[in-house]
């Protein structure tokens, strides 16, 4: 039963005219920028939901991604993929009111031309179309994957000079998605070859420290779990909590952010690091010990849960609310659903009772992976009318009128390149419902 | 589902252009599964992905050999290349046997013979050499637990001794010379250090009477960049044009051996050069590419060349370890078996020149040193020629970002003579492209300039560093040639030595795949062999940067400016211009090359006619 309402908040405007496949809110502005198959980038405001500024000219086709640059001090920085294969940076000063701007050198049309977003260098290096861009969370890094079946890493060691450090080569199709884990400097990547792999930096190499197999088909989208999210979705409730479900949040705590990944195959599945210390023996858990490596860098990603299935077409993406724990998904079906982490009920339900006498009895517990559920907390249909649905992302909430400094929107991005913002509410119980 | 689909963006769908030649190489040991995907193109995919993964350091060297790299008359090139063309060719044709004694011919009269020689008795023997690499030997001995001597004599026994090819076969053929590679690569060393000095001289002018950039007869600019790398060569000839300029116009030793050889055979000794079949034994899959090249064939130094006739390749055919064992197990020979000893130098047929004779085989074999490093020493043994010249000057050494990037510079005091680097693997080489492209190129034609924030920048100094450099030694794989993509992997080690029915030397066994810690023991072990024929000490095992320090004072040392690094200067010019002498060929036609820009249409959508009447019809508000 559903719990939220998704209802339409504003359209933004204006509409592209051609499809539009990703909008990326600003980390600190209220601003979103949406990259479009027009080779442009929109850059709307989230108080007003009009076209602020179109970025163009920089790419000769479609720009598939974009990623705002975290951290950045009174400037905006802006990554952009394209199809054309490179990826470019784009700078726009944001002028707080302590900000002394001079200008120096220039001429007058260029000066009308401060407002804008300033192309400041390029990207080349992957031979096809670029697919995903994104930065690190600490800014260090940018990566960039591609129809080659490359994933780049780049660093940026001053404003402008990347190098590469890294082309990692492990997946045997088309790269889709790449995303960073929020606490550590962990890649991770999806393809079309039904795999996710993870990377890490081994003395000084990139290496694939984990291939993840679950999905049947290509993987659209991942993303990790923010950070503490224990302080703030089903975990933040404390009180009356059984011992296992205590064991729980701890293991949880250990794995650090888990994994979200969508897929083809219609499915959206949760996947979780098996903690290194101790995981031989404390929690018995079966794993082999790595007899490959002396010191392995190997990680181990378990799937913690695959929730409950409401697309009946490919998923194209997904996002991991980073204030309630919420996860959105959406896809080719243009639906747009949102899934909500609860604890099992366990007294009542004697299935899982028996896993409960398991760990009672120092054993472990088959079910002590499904000690929590997710079930689908609301479920909105054609939200781009008979539209693909690209891309949904959590967002907050910045206009008039919004309820509080928390509340956050979620902002849909479509093949009819329209872009769309929508309140999520809590219903009251109905029957029948 | 989408109303407004258009053929324009159908991107996200792998398309039949993304071929990759990595299913070409392995395609003859795993044919494609048939239960492949129909919406998968190529079955090719599969057959690499059914594939245990190839070790990640490895595979970075695949994106150079690709599809961008590669175009489908290429692939047919290399695909010829085979073990199986060597014992075709073998039986086809026996082994043609001091011809030189039979014509006692010259220069005026080889052009007679040669159009004389057409059809039939082209067809009747051939004279058969082959050129190893010490990579190679170095692969093999790892491989078998021997020295880098004793692999290079196996080799030896199994191309030329009696218990080799020669034993079998329709004719009995087999190879009448076995080149070390490392000999033609003296005059590579000592013609590359001649070629930065002749670019760092300031009276030099790049122009070309070609007029393209990338012509035999342009002096490279500053960086000279090493162009023994197949790898390298393929992907900046076609990604990276604007990186030609900065190519050395030197062959490759592969290369020089085939001219050397045909060169001279047929214009002294009236054997033409498709009589000649030239096998060279590689670390890696691109030579097979780099022996295709039409710039590296007899139309490049034949005087007076026929067009009429077919151009004939330098080196016929490129096969790497792997393929030589193939090669030896379908004649039904256990390399493993084979003698390790020398052959006897009774049966050795002289080279009919003896000058040349005396430079192909002296008496006593010669190895790098370790700090030439794994792929050739070049960019060594220019610092160290320019450090003979300058009396007192000393090498330092700068580790780079990582341990493939390696910065040395020569000084004299305080003064700065020459500053060289190592630049292997292909992270690195986006690296040193993007640091050499002139600031203008690398912003987005048509977009609206920015304006840096940071005036001056300290990324224009970082570029600038990049550019200061006289030479440097770029290799496609990370480790360098010793890595190359042709070696033995460390995952086939196992199979490889099971097949030759030989224990592992060490109790190890590796199960399942083998992680970076084995790759990186295996590369040490190869790198061993490669060093320990040096005829300095042996490699120290703990790794490169330990080895400056006691090898300082040789380094330092007061040099004789002839003998650099045991090569005497004089000696290779003399044989160089000895070379050319009696073949009437010019130095330049003899050690350089050309390179160009390659268009490669992969990634440019042709339009079918279909698209075009579909873009014609929605520009007119029309649709399908």
């Amino acid at each position: 039963m559903s719990s939220l309402q998704i209802q339409p908040l504003a359209t933004l405007s204006p509409p592209s005219n051609s499809r539009c496949w990703q909008s990326v809110p600003h980390p600190s502005q209220p601003l979103i920028a949406t990259a479009c198959s027009d080779k442009t980038v929109r850059v709307f405001s989230l108080t007003s939901f009009t076209l602020l500024h179109s970025i163009s000219g920089g790419h000769k086709r479609s720009v598939r991604s974009v990623s705002w640059k975290p951290h950045t001090k009174g400037q905006s920085v802006l990554a952009t993929g394209s199809f054309d294969a490179s990826a470019g940076i784009w700078r726009r000063v944001e002028r707080g009111p302590e900000e002394d701007f001079t200008r120096h050198g220039r001429d007058d049309d260029e000066e009308e031309d401060d407002e804008d977003y300033q192309f400041s260098c390029i990207l080349d290096g992957h031979e096809h179309e670029i697919k995903s861009i994104v930065w690190s969370p600490s800014g260090q890094y940018l990566a960039t994957c591609s129809r080659d079946k490359s994933v780049w890493i780049w660093e940026e060691l001053e404003d402008d000079n990347f190098e590469t450090v890294a082309v990692l080569q492990e997946h045997d199709q088309d790269v889709k998605c790449v995303a960073w884990h929020p606490e550590e400097d962990l890649l991770a990547s999806a393809s079309y070859d039904d795999t996710i792999r993870l990377y890490r930096e081994d003395q000084d190499d990139w290496v694939q420290v984990c291939c993840i197999n679950g999905h049947s088909e290509t993987v659209w989208c991942i993303e990790f779990e923010g950070s503490g999210m224990g302080e703030k979705d089903f975990r933040a409730q404390k009180g009356e909590l059984s011992e296992e479900q205590i064991q729980h949040i701890e293991l949880l705590e250990r794995s650090g952010p888990r994994l979200a990944s969508c897929s083809d195959d219609s499915t959206v599945r949760i996947w979780r690091r098996q903690p290194k210390e101790g995981a031989d023996h404390a929690n018995g858990h079966a794993g082999v010990p790595s007899i490959i490596r002396s010191f392995s860098v190997d990680e181990e990603w378990v799937e913690d849960a695959v929730l409950p299935q409401r697309h009946d077409r490919v998923i194209y993406s997904i996002s991991w609310s980073r204030k309630s724990g919420l996860l959105a998904s959406t896809g080719s079906d243009g639906k747009i659903v949102i899934y909500k982490e609860r604890w099992k009920e366990q007294i009542s339900n004697g299935v899982t009772a028996a896993g409960v006498d398991k760990v009672v009895n120092g054993i472990e517990a088959p079910s002590r992976h499904r000690m929590t559920e997710w079930v689908v907390a609301a479920e909105l249909y054609s939200a781009h009318d008979v539209f693909e649905v690209n891309h949904a992302v959590w967002a907050k909430r910045c206009d008039k009128g919004r309820r509080s400094d928390d509340e956050e929107i979620i902002v849909s991005t479509g093949d009819d390149g329209e872009v769309k913002a929508w309140t999520v509410e809590e219903v009251k119980p109905q029957a029948g419902g | 589902m989408s109303a407004i689909l258009s053929a324009d963006d159908l991107n996200d769908f792998i398309s039949p252009g993304v071929a990759c030649i990595k299913p070409i190489e392995t395609l003859p040991a795993h044919p494609p599964e048939s239960n492949s995907n129909a919406y998968e193109v190529t079955t090719e995919e599969h057959a690499t992905a059914s594939q245990p993964r190839t070790p990640a350091q490895i595979s970075l060297t695949d994106c150079l050999a690709c599809s961008g790299c590669v175009t489908s008359a290429e692939a047919v090139l290399v695909q010829l290349q085979s073990h199986n063309e060597v014992l075709s060719t073998l039986d086809a044709h026996p082994s043609l046997r001091t011809p030189w004694l039979a014509h006692n011919g010259t220069n005026g009269k080889l052009n007679n013979i040669l159009n004389g020689v057409n059809g039939h008795y082209q067809q009747e023997g051939k004279l058969f050499v082959a050129s190893v690499s010490p990579q190679t030997r170095a692969s093999l001995a790892a491989l078998f637990s021997v020295s880098e001597v004793e692999a290079g004599n196996m080799i030896n026994q199994l191309l030329s001794g009696a218990s080799g090819l020669r034993a079998s076969g329709v004719h009995g053929s087999d190879f009448t010379w076995v080149i070390d590679t490392n000999i033609v690569r003296e005059a590579c060393l000592v013609a590359a250090a001649d070629e930065v000095a002749s670019t760092l001289s300031p009276d030099v002018t790049p122009s070309s009477s070609t007029g393209f950039e990338g012509a035999i007869d342009t002096t490279p600019k500053q960086p000279i960049l090493t162009s023994a790398c197949p790898g390298w060569i393929c992907y900046a000839e076609k990604t990276h044009p604007e990186i030609l300029p900065h190519l050395s116009r030197l062959k490759s030793p592969q290369a020089l051996t085939g001219t050397l050889l045909k060169s001279v055979l047929s214009q002294r000794y009236n054997v033409p050069p498709s009589q000649i079949w030239h096998l060279a034994i590689m670390p890696c899959f691109d030579k097979k590419l780099e022996a295709s090249r039409s710039e590296l064939t007899s139309t490049a130094w034949l005087p007076n060349h026929d067009t009429t006739h077919d151009p004939v390749r330098d080196v016929d055919c490129v096969i790497t370890a792997r393929e030589l064992l193939h090669l030896a197990s379908a004649r039904n020979i256990s390399f493993s078996s084979l003698p390790r000893s020398p052959l006897p130098s009774s049966s050795r047929i002289p080279f009919p020149d003896p000058s040349i004779d005396a430079f192909l085989f002296p008496p006593r074999r010669k190895n790098q040193s370790v700090l030439a490093g794994p792929s050739g020493g070049y960019m060594y043994h220019i610092l160290r020629t320019y450090q003979a010249q300058h009396p007192g000057s000393e090498i330092s050494e700068s580790p780079g970002r990582n341990a493939d990037v390696v910065v040395y510079s020569l000084t004299q005091g305080s003064k700065s003579i020459i500053k060289t680097a190592r630049y292997y693997g292909f992270r690195n080489i986006q690296n040193l492209v993007r640091g050499l492209k002139p600031a203008k190129v690398s912003k987005l034609p048509g977009a609206r300039m920015g304006v840096s924030r940071r005036p001056g920048g300290s990324s224009a100094a970082a570029r600038e560093s990049v550019k200061d450099y006289a030479y440097v030694e770029v290799m496609a794989c990370p480790g360098g040639c010793t890595n190359g993509g042709g070696q033995i992997k460390v995952s086939e080690v196992e199979e490889v030595r099971a097949l030759e029915g030989i224990q592992s030397v060490n109790r190890e066994t590796t199960v399942g795949r083998p992680g970076l810690t084995e790759q990186k023991e295996w590369l040490r072990r190869v790198d061993e062999a490669y060093f320990s024929g040096s005829d300095e000490e042996s490699a120290d095992e703990d790794g490169d940067l330990n080895m400056v320090e006691p090898e300082a004072s040789k380094l330092n040392g007061l040099l004789d400016e002839d003998v650099v690094n045991g090569i005497s200067r004089s000696y290779i010019h003399n044989m160089i211009s000895h070379w050319s002498g009696i073949t009437g060929v010019s130095t330049q036609d003899l050690l350089y090359t050309s390179y160009r820009k390659v268009e490669s249409d992969v990634g440019k959508k042709k339009q079918s006619d279909v698209e075009r009447v579909a873009g014609l019809a929605s520009a007119l508000g029309g649709g399908w």
